[in-house]
This record gives structure tokens, sequence and C-alpha cells, in this order.
């Protein structure tokens, strides 16, 4: 694939076009500027530092200041572009050809060529440490096929490798380091080619990052250095931003947006996102084995109203896994299921479902998922299905449900996206996939639709297949999408060029400090 | 009976928090173990498959019995190694050695706000009882017990921080690094726990104090001639001194426990934040150790307190 195509240039250009009629974005103003520490109240502490080993979705804000990937993508609608690697191929099917960028090195000058990539690709999909064993399945053999470049041959065809390659699977950790690692892993002392080198960890407390002066990317970072201070009390890490003693908060739930907003020091931006509130279901066994019963459900929402209630009109209502302007969308995926309480009944009634039999979902304890849930059991209750949410802690209600114990007939919760859908899908939609609740087959049409998807290199015939992908998903209504959540970042008037993007999670390229 | 040396007695008090340290350890690690939710799945990743959780488990050791685990931790513990976290790998003495002073420095303002308000208050209202100035504290009083801590904290953070911009709203600064900035953001967080302090503290200290002034020897020293001033510090305190030892370490344990959701209002990094953190994410090296911790403090706090009573009452047999 190369990346000038006639098609290329049209999306950016449209992505251009969509950014500037998107509410609240931030513009720079005047030219960008070097220096400043941007000053961060991150929500989590990370799960590691190194991208190999690491687990949680919330870790990529810090990941990506350290470390590169070989692609990236368009903040808009997350096509895979240039990064490490400046150009790809599929010479055939299952050969892919990575041209990696020279003159870039890892942060303790080993160089960044071939080698390093072909280490860190196995290690990715070889080591017993690796969590990411399973984004790169489809990779048989990484071979160095010169000094610059990579070629991965392929068990099966693979077209979501290159959005793969812009996630943990595609970030470059320095060979060197690794090897002098205790255990082999960078967990607490990352080295990458990102932006900015690693100066500090202190669990739950503080991390530091600091500008790499030979930084592959003309001008880049402006900031000397990155101080995320990790507040896990949203309410409290807006008020440092309030206060002053931060510049940036992201990951704001919708109804700090008025509240921060009284501070005049203080803007906010929002973007869609990928992130997904959504009702997982259990259809291996009653009520939800039954297919009506599982469409009721869905006929019964008002996502509309869901998204002024629930999320201060700040998401995108949510008919399917991707919303409106992922490339993949489809909007007559999106028709299925209009808000209709009577319909719901019918089918409930079809399906010889007694209406006000006590239904369990579980749930999380926070504030905003309750509120969520309050109003999902009003919507519901008007199409007569009667639920009841069992609350624990995401830890404690995921693992209910997903794991051994089968706890619930459905649970309350997200799915974060991931660059490329066709992992959304199976990750959720296959049979063994922990994300499967039950653990219950799918039809074969769907798991052929999803290899489907990852077969051709065609952005049309992908789109085609990610199409009966998702009408097959929503038919069989395996899921309750509810609504996208915006990305919500509010950050000092200093800060400028801030650009939220589609995948939710942050990446601070083009940020600069003002004065 | 013949008085035992303090060092004997510091000796067997040391023996008998043994079995407490390891009943509260093993408590609180059985409870992590049977509530559900499982490191292993957060170790596993956003992309888990039941094959990796499950391999996870065998790599960390997690797929052993129960009491196998516990023993693997307490082994650690007796050779002086509190093991590390499970998910960050940062040794959890190292987590703990950086937030302690930070919960403690919050703990000592609070304590010594606690008093310094609290003690005058307590002895005003024993001079004078059932006037008003009596029920005026007593009103007070009634108000620091029943105000919650964590909305107290957001009502100073709106009007010193955001409105007045006096002091910082959040965080934590080392102290010996800059003394005068880790007491201005512990300062708010200090006022927030001592209230109840305050109020605790006052409450008590007048109800001793009226026992003693209504005591007969009182009488006799009004009718010696003695002024009220001197009855009262050269023998009414004297004699709540112990009753007044008692209400501080039973404060600090209290006020050990308020931290938690203190410092989450705060975002300070100090031992509550940290058992918050480890308790949510079933880190349990990191739980097992703050207990550990807090069990010693107040092991330790007791223990002190019990020599320093027996110091201002020979009476008490040790």
């Amino acid at each position: 694939m190369t990346m000038t195509t006639r098609r290329e240039a049209m999306a950016l250009i449209s992505g251009a076009l969509a950014s500037t009629t998107l509410g609240g974005r931030a513009f720079a103003q005047g030219a960008p500027k070097k220096g400043g520490t941007l000053r961060i109240s991150a929500p989590a502490n990370p799960s590691s530092l190194d991208p190999a080993t690491g687990g949680a979705g919330s870790d990529h804000a810090f990941l990506f200041t350290m470390y590169d990937t070989l692609t990236e993508w368009e903040f808009d609608t997350l096509k895979p572009k240039p990064g490490l690697a400046e150009s790809w191929k599929f010479t055939d099917p299952t050969t892919l050809v990575l041209n990696i960028r020279s003159g870039v090195s890892f942060h303790d000058g080993t160089p960044l060529d071939a080698e390093a990539v072909k280490f860190n690709l196995d290690r990715n999909r070889g080591d017993a440490k690796s969590n990411i064993k399973a984004d790169l399945l489809s990779v048989a053999s990484v071979e160095v096929t010169g000094p610059q470049q990579v070629t991965l041959k392929l068990k099966t065809p693979d077209t979501a490798l290159p959005g793969i390659l812009s996630d943990r699977a595609g970030m470059m950790v320095s060979p060197t380091a690794l090897k002098a690692a205790e255990g082999g892993v960078v967990t607490r002392k990352p080295v990458g080619a990102g932006a900015y080198a690693f100066v500090s960890w202190a669990d739950g407390e503080k991390i530091v990052v600091k500008r790499n002066a030979k930084y592959w990317k003309p001008d880049r970072p402006y900031p000397d250095g990155i101080e995320f201070s990790i507040i896990p009390e949203l309410t409290t890490g807006a008020r440092s931003v309030s206060a002053g003693q931060n510049d940036l908060i992201y990951q704001l739930p919708p109804r700090q947006k008025a509240i921060i907003e009284r501070a005049s020091s203080v803007k906010v931006v929002h973007g869609p996102t990928l992130y997904v509130f959504q009702i997982f279901l259990n259809w291996s066994r009653p009520p939800f084995d039954n297919i009506k019963v599982r469409q009721a459900l869905n006929f019964a929402i008002d996502r509309e109203s869901f998204v002024k209630g629930a999320l201060a009109g700040l998401a995108e209502p949510a008919y399917m896994n991707l919303p409106k302007s992922h490339w993949a969308y489809d909007a007559e995926v999106a028709k299925l299921y209009p808000y209709d309480p009577d319909k719901a009944r019918k089918l409930l009634a079809e399906a010889g479902f007694k209406e006000g039999t006590p239904i369990e979902i579980g749930g999380y304890t926070d504030q905003d998922s309750v509120q969520r849930e309050e109003i999902l059991i009003e919507q519901l209750r008007k199409a007569g299905i009667n639920v009841k949410f069992a609350n624990g802690t995401v830890a404690e209600a995921s693992a209910a449900f997903f794991g051994a114990e089968k706890k619930g007939a459905g649970l309350l919760s997200a799915w974060t996206g991931r660059p490329d859908p066709s992992l959304t899908y199976s990750l959720m939609f296959t049979k063994d996939a922990y994300y499967n609740g039950g653990r219950a087959p799918v039809p074969p049409e769907l798991e052929a639709a999803i290899k489907e998807s990852r077969a051709s290199e065609d952005i049309e015939v992908r789109r085609k297949a990610f199409s009966t992908v998702q009408r097959l998903v929503m038919e069989n209504a395996f899921v309750v999408p509810l609504a996208f959540q915006f990305e919500l970042v509010a950050m000092n008037k200093k800060v400028q060029g801030y650009r939220p993007n589609l995948l939710g999670k942050p990446k601070y390229d083009d940020v600069w400090l003002e004065g | 009976m013949a008085r035992r040396s303090p060092v004997k007695v510091i000796g067997s008090r040391l023996v008998q928090a043994l079995p407490v340290i390891l009943l509260a350890t093993f408590m609180v690690f059985a409870l992590l173990k049977l509530v559900p939710g499982d490191i292993a799945v957060t170790l596993a990743g956003d992309n888990a498959t039941d094959a990796r959780i499950t391999e996870i488990r065998q790599l960390y050791g997690l797929d052993r019995p129960f009491l196998v685990q516990y023993g693997a931790w307490l082994g650690h513990v007796v050779q002086g190694d509190l093991s590390q976290s499970l998910l960050t790998g940062e040794k959890v003495a190292d987590s703990i050695g950086r937030a302690f002073p930070n919960t403690l420095l919050i703990v000592v303002i609070a304590l010594v706000l606690a008093l310094v308000t609290g003690i005058p208050m307590g002895v005003i209202a024993a001079i004078k009882p059932n006037g008003w100035i009596d029920k005026l504290i007593s009103m007070i009083a009634s108000l620091g017990v029943a105000v919650p801590g964590f909305w107290l904290a957001m009502i100073l953070v709106a009007e010193f921080s955001l409105k007045l911009n006096w002091l910082p709203a959040t965080g934590a600064k080392s102290f010996s690094v800059s003394p005068i900035d880790a007491l201005r953001h512990a300062l708010l967080p200090g006022i927030a726990i001592a209230a109840y302090g305050m109020a605790e503290v006052a409450r008590q200290l007048r109800g001793a104090l009226l026992e003693v002034l209504s005591s007969q020897y009182v009488r006799t020293l009004h009718a010696k001639g003695l002024s009220m001033s001197r009855i009262l510090w050269q023998h009414g305190l004297k004699n709540v001194g112990v009753n007044l030892l008692t209400i501080i370490s039973l404060l600090v344990n209290r006020m050990l426990a308020a931290t938690v959701v203190i410092e989450a209002v705060f975002a300070i990094p100090g031992l509550g934040s940290l058992i918050v953190r480890g308790a949510i994410q079933r880190d349990f090296p990191i739980v097992q150790g703050v207990v550990f911790t807090m069990v010693v403090v107040v092991i330790a706090v007791n223990l002190i307190t019990d020599l320093l009573c027996a110091a201002v009452d020979p009476r008490i047999e040790q």
C-alpha cells in the first residue's frame, strides 16, 4: 500500500473539513513555540510502561509519549498512516513488507533498524510475558530483508495488521534496554523512540518525561517535558486544573463540563470516540438465549434520550459498534433498531417471555454508572422489561460476568475501541472470545465475515465485509450498544494545539504552551 | 505487685503484637481472595483470552492454593521484604516509604489542630457547665462530629483554593524538600480531619473534667480558698491527663482511617490512596503491605499511650 493514492488524499481533505465542523475544537493560535512543562492530571496509574506486558487501555496516554509506533492513524478517522514505518505494502495477501524510516534511534542511542523491529515483533508475539500475542496471531515469521526493511510472512491474510501496528504491538522498545533488563521487561525503565524520554515514575503519584532532543519529527515536541500527576478522583483532577496546578485533564465525565467551564482560565474540547457504552449479553442461557428477547431489549431503548439524560448530550447514539465518522460505518445497519417500545412488547410476547419477569444485569458502583442504570431501568420498564442491576467494582463485576462464575444475564459496561475494527468484533463475537460472556456459538457466517474483513487490502472490500459483520451482530442482537462517549478534555487556555482523536486515547503531538 | 521495668513491658507487648499482625494480615488476605475479581484479568490486558488468563495465573503463581500464597508473602515479610506490586513491579516498601510521610503529616497537623482548639473548648465548657458558652461549645462540637470530613474538605477547597487561591487544591509535597510547601499542601486536609478530632477532644475533656471538678477533694480545695484557676491547672488537668492520652491515641487511629477518604478528595498520594488502588486492582502485595504498616502503627501508638498513662498515673498497672 502506497500512501499517496487519490483516495487517501481525499480522505485526508474530508477529514480536515469534518474537523472544522465539529464543535468545541481547539485551534492553535499564533506560531507554536518550544518550552515549558505540560502538567497533566491523569486518571489512572499505568499497569506497566512496557507496551508488551501492560494491560490497561488507560496506559496509552503515557505510552504514546515515550514510544513511537510502526504505523500511526489519522486523528479523525483512524485510517493507518506512516509512522516509524515510512511505507508498507502487501506484496501478496500473506506477505507484508514494512520499510523502516532511517536515521531514527532509541532514547539510549540504539539505532532503530530492521533488526530492532524484528526483535520487538518477535518478542510481542512469542514472549511468555507478552500480553499482545493474540494481536499478532496471524504472523508466521518476521524476516529482515534489508537494513531498514522487515517482511512479515502471514499464516492467513490479515489486512488488519497496519492498524494493529499503530497500537501496543507496533510500539518499538530499545532492544538494548530489553536485553539488559531484569526478566526482559522494561516495566519501570521504558526506553522507546518517542517524542519524550522517560525520567521517573512514582506509582500512583507522578510520571515525568522529558523532550527527546533527537526526535525524528521536525520541530516536535514543543514542550520541554510532561509531568503526569495521577489523580484517580476525576472531580479532584478537574479542580487541580481550574486551580491552575495542572494544565490539562482528559477523560472527564460529561457532568463535569458545566462545572469546569465556570473557571475562566479553562477551555474544554471534545470529539467523538470509539468508546461505546453497551450492555454485554450472555446468549448461552435464558432469557437472552432467545433472539427475540435480545431484539426487544434493543427496541426498548431510547438512545437519543439516553444521550441527553445520562451523558449531557456529549455523546453519539450507538446502533452498532462503530460511530458515524468511522470509515467502516454502515448507515443501513444503524436503522435496525429505532426506539419502539410497542415492538419490544410484541417480540417479548412472541418469545413467551412473561412481562415483568426480573432480569439481573451486572453494573458498576460509581456515580455515573448508577445514573446510567436508573435511566435504563425506567426506559425498559415502559416496554415491560424489569431489569435489576447488581453492582460491583469494575474488576469484581467484570470478572463475575466474563469469568468462570457467569453471573447475571448481562453487564452494563463499555467497549474501548481498537485501531482496526476487526479486533473489536473478533474479541466479542467469536465463540471462545473472553468478552463473549457465555462462550456461546455465533452463526458460522459471522465468523466467516470477520475473517473476510481481514482478507483484503481494498478498503471498499473491507467496508463491505464489516457491513456484513455489523449486520449479523445486530440482527442477532448479541449486544445492546447505547452511546459513543465523546472525549472530553479540559485545559488551561495557554495550552494550544490539542486535538481529540477517534480512538479516545490522547496524543499530544502538536501541543505547545503559550507564554 | 512490684512494677516491671519498661523494657520488659515493651518486650512482652511486642510478643503480644505478633498474633495481632498475623491475624490482621491473614484476614485481609482472605477477604481479598474471597471477593470476586482477579488481578490475573487485569494483568492479561484489554485483549484477554481465557488461555492467556490461565497462563498469567501460572506465571504469577496465582493458581497456587490460598494458604501457600499467604505463606509465600509471609516468608518474604519475615526476611524484611514486603515484596512488590504484581502490576507495576514497584517495591511495596518503596511505595509505602513515599506514601507514609504524606499521611503522617496530615495526621500530625490534624492532631495538633484538634488539641489546640479542643482542649480550651473542653476546659471553658467545664468551668461553667450549662452556661451559654457551654451550650455554644456543645453545639460546635456536635457539628464537628456530625459534619462528614469529605464534605468539609470540598467546602474548604472551594473557598480557600478555588475562590481565594490561598492554598493548593490537590497534591502533596515532600517535607524534607520544602517544609513550607509541604505544610501548605497538608493544611486543608489536616483541617478537614481535625474538625472531628476537635469535637471529640472538647466533649470528652468536658465530661472528664466535670467529674473531677465535682469530686469531694475539689470541694475541699475550694473550701481551703484556692482560686479556680489554681484548682484547674494544678489539680483538675493533672487528673484528666490519662483520659486525654487515651483520647489522643484513639484519635490517631481514627484519623489514620479517615485519610483514606480525605486523600482521595485532595489527590494526596498517601497510605489511604495506596490501599484503595491496591484493593481496586486486587494487587494484594500492596494491600497487605499497607495493612501491615497500619497495624504496626496502631500497636505502637497504643503501646506508647499505655506507657505514658502509667507514667502520668502510677496507679495504672502495666
